[in-house]
């Protein structure tokens, strides 16, 4: 598996995903969607699947000396590297904006979500959404990839519009948690979002494998 | 012996079709792999290599069906097609780099012998070489892990008759260290010079498979040569 991650990160990957990984960082924009920052990353993820495709990628990594679900398993690998690394990036902000900043009123007079950690599990979701459209979407044929990032689009900005909404809802106010107000609600919410993401991956990637093996390249 | 053996594939589109393909590659000899454009050789070496699945028949390796150990038996592989270009803007250190970490039979020695008859440089990209270099190129990094079996799709179109002949003259060492070759071609003259064995596709059918004396003495008339004996056959197809 090192060496299929080293071909990805060498030579399928654009280095646009690599900067995107920074939008991480939108969670600490006040007055943002800040979950803008998953799909922007994900969009960077894209990028690569592009690039990958024009440069032969697919092809070439199935004339390698590795059993073929390896080929889907190597792309699903970086894929979640760099979700990590934009995750990693959100769970800095949250915790700067949950202590440092928890009275900053930037970020309290701010009709969007805060980035606490309901909008990390969302973040999760957001990923995983784009794991289970996007990646496996693109392995039914392995060279579309319009129409499963279109379709990606769509949903992720509904699940955005309505992640961005909930708070607004009475009673659910809590979603909006500051500091470590209802943090057990709010560790909750990132336990499901996480479970959410892992359920949407391994679901996605087992399925992937069975398409990929089935395509004539 | 048999190191690869294909056995009745079949393989339809809506326009064209595979039928019974089968014919033996044999240890230290080197195959030819003949048909004209649009015959069915790069559809047979795809269902060789399982990039695409046949309807029906199987292929096998070393005595194993590719499907049981499909890893292992690339290991033992060396494969290359024509021009197609891997990762166009990444220098070539780099892609060898990487494909030099999926094999523990890598032989830098050999890697350093081919680039240097190639004519290679490392530093640059993809993009940047000729046709004809890309063929080199692809063929460098199957002729550097020590393969059992060489499969070559179209290894002598693009190149030029110097390069071509330093290739056929390649094959035949290669032969002589035990590795099987078998290389596709529209080119007879390349079978001429270095072939033991051919196999002729035409239509997506196999016309025949046979050593290379084997296939004068059944198909070439007095005087014929096997570029006239293939070129009278295939206008024997194209009128059936």
């Amino acid at each position: 598996m090192r060496n299929i991650m080293l071909k990805e990160m060498k030579l399928s990957a654009s280095l646009l995903s690599y900067l995107f990984i920074l939008s991480g960082l939108m969670f600490f924009l006040p007055g943002y969607p800040v979950l803008c920052g998953a799909f922007f990353s994900a969009l960077g993820l894209y990028k690569s699947f592009e690039f990958a495709r024009e440069a032969n990628d697919t092809l070439f990594s199935a004339l390698l000396p590795i059993a073929k679900k390896d080929v889907v398993k190597g792309k699903y690998a970086f894929v979640c590297v760099i979700e990590f690394c934009t995750l990693f990036l959100m769970v800095v902000c949250v915790i700067v904006r949950m202590t440092i900043l928890k009275e900053a009123p930037v970020y309290h007079d701010n009709a969007l979500m805060n980035a606490n950690c309901f909008a990390l599990g969302a973040a999760f979701f957001l990923f995983g959404l784009f794991n289970l459209i996007f990646v496996g979407g693109f392995f039914k044929t392995a060279y579309k990839l319009g129409r499963p990032f279109l379709v990606y689009m769509i949903a992720a900005f509904l699940s955005i519009g309505v992640f961005e909404a909930l708070h607004h809802i009475p009673g659910l106010e809590v979603l909006n948690a500051f500091g470590t107000e209802n943090i057990k609600i709010q560790l909750l919410l990132l336990m499901a979002g996480i479970a959410a993401w892992i359920l949407m991956t391994v679901f996605s990637c087992r399925k992937a494998c069975i398409c990929f093996e089935k395509i004539d390249l | 012996m048999s190191i690869v053996e294909v056995k009745g594939l079949m393989k339809r589109y809506p326009s064209f079709e595979l039928s019974g393909i089968s014919f033996d590659v044999r240890e230290s000899r080197i195959t030819g792999f003949i048909g004209r454009n649009g015959a069915g050789k790069t559809t047979t070496i795809k269902a060789m290599l399982n990039l695409i699945h046949p309807d029906s028949g199987n292929v096998s390796f070393f005595g194993k069906p590719i499907l049981m150990d499909e890893a292992e038996i690339k290991k033992r592989i060396g494969y290359s097609t024509g021009t197609v270009n891997w990762y166009p803007r990444k220098k070539i250190k780099d892609i060898v780099q990487v494909v030099k970490s999926f094999y523990d039979t890598w032989d830098d020695e050999a890697y350093r012998r081919y680039i240097g008859l190639f004519n290679l440089d490392e530093s640059k990209m993809p993009i940047e070489l000729s046709e004809g270099m890309k063929v080199k190129f692809n063929l460098l990094l199957a002729l550097s892990h020590k393969c059992e079996v060489l499969i070559l799709d179209e290894p002598t179109s693009g190149l030029d008759p110097f390069s071509r002949n330093e290739l056929l003259d390649i094959f035949t060492e290669l032969k002589s260290d035990g590795v099987a070759v078998f290389f596709s071609t529209h080119i007879i003259s390349d079978i001429e010079k270095c072939a033991d064995d051919v196999v002729y596709i035409s239509k997506g059918r196999i016309v025949a498979a046979s050593s290379k004396e084997a296939f004068t003495e059944n198909y070439s008339e007095a005087g014929e040569s096997l570029e006239e004996t293939m070129l009278r056959m295939e206008r024997g197809v194209a009128h059936a």
